[in-house]
């Protein structure tokens, strides 16, 4: 995993194991890979995988089971809003530098359309 | 968590030169700590100093040993192959490590030279840099050591030896154990790292944790490391 240098370690690990959740890569009760078999995945120590696991615990999207390990909440409700609440933080990111560019919201709206349009123009 | 590295107003001079002075540190265990400094700013001395190699003035202890004779049985270092003549064969390396170090692990040590593909029929001096540097690391983690202490593991080798040294670390560090790697680029090893010690002005500058110094000065550890430099004087 290519990390940034300027983001906390810990932090990264976490958005790249939800990016995995919401995406279905990572199925809903699925287990995940052993805390050092993540860390040799992704490259990082155990300490700052454990810190970025802790953190997916108390945030429920992931369960611990005595003995076996981490798994992915079965509960689809909690991993709609995690999807919901990463889509949000993209599109904060998007509107905000858009509006920094001065642009209002009508014009953001029209920009989004013509560069989908745009895209789909390459696609095809 | 335990403090497994404890140094205490240790001062070190050789040829009545100064080379580090003053050094207090401590480490706990189950860490992975990047030892940066430029060259000649004392690294090797330090971890010479751990082992019990060189002799300064000051305390250190090694997972509650202070003695030098006790303190080296906690410490697996390999000082870069230095006993041992171009013509030895690799697979006598091994076998004299497994005669002297009694927590020497067979079993890790054939995985670690499987995995990094070490041909043991092969004589040192027909090494390649990076097969040597394969080499120390397989035999720095073959024994079950509390603290291991690498020099400079990545110096002028290529990227995917890099990585299978860096993978075995991952994989072969026993969990509570603590390894020090020393390097003067950082970037190589950067995630993989729980905390950084800087040594520079002949002490320890600088001893943080890495990803604190991603949250609160929002930036890498390299730029950081490389900010300790601007503006300072230069002592010699």
């Amino acid at each position: 995993m290519k990390f940034d240098d300027k983001v906390p370690i810990y932090y990264q690990i976490k958005e790249y194991l939800y990016h995995q959740i919401v995406t279905g890569t990572l199925q809903p009760g699925e287990k995940l890979p052993s805390v050092r078999q993540l860390a040799i995945d992704v490259t990082a120590n155990v300490n700052t995988v454990q810190r970025a696991l802790t953190e997916m615990l108390s945030e429920e999207i992931i369960e611990s089971q005595r003995g076996k390990g981490n798994f992915v909440t079965t509960d689809v409700e909690g991993i709609k809003q995690l999807h919901n609440k990463l889509v949000k933080e993209q599109l904060t990111l998007v509107y905000q530098q858009l509006h920094a560019l001065n642009l209002s919201d009508d014009e953001i709206l029209s920009e989004m359309k013509s560069y989908m349009e745009s895209r789909d123009g390459q696609h095809e | 968590m335990s403090e497994l590295l404890k140094i205490e107003k240790l001062n070190y001079s050789h040829s009545l030169k100064s080379i580090l002075r003053d050094v207090d540190l401590t480490v706990d265990s189950g860490k992975i700590v990047g030892l940066l400094g430029e060259n000649g700013a004392g690294k090797t001395t330090l971890m010479r100093l751990i082992t019990g190699s060189a002799h300064g003035k000051g305390v250190i202890t090694v997972a509650g040993a202070s003695k030098i004779a006790e303190r080296k049985s906690h410490v697996s270092f390999t000082e870069h192959l230095g006993g041992f003549s171009g013509g030895t064969k690799v697979g006598r390396i091994f076998d004299f490590y497994q005669a002297v170090y009694p927590d020497f692990n067979v079993a890790r040590s054939n995985s670690l030279v499987d995995f990094l593909q070490i041909d043991k029929s092969l004589k040192l001096s027909a090494m390649s840099k990076g097969m040597k540097e394969k080499l120390i690391i397989a035999l720095t983690l073959s024994r079950q050591a509390d603290l291991y202490l690498l020099d400079e593991p990545f110096g002028g080798i290529d990227s995917m030896s890099r990585k299978k040294i860096i993978n075995s670390i991952l994989k072969w560090k026993p969990e509570d154990s603590t390894m020090i790697i020393s390097d003067h680029y950082v970037t190589e090893i950067a995630s993989i790292l729980d905390e950084i010690i800087v040594v520079k002005d002949k002490t320890i500058n600088c001893h943080k944790q890495a990803d604190e110094i991603r949250e609160d000065n929002d930036m890498g550890i390299e730029e950081f490391y490389e900010s300790l430099y601007e503006g300072g004087d230069q002592d010699d």
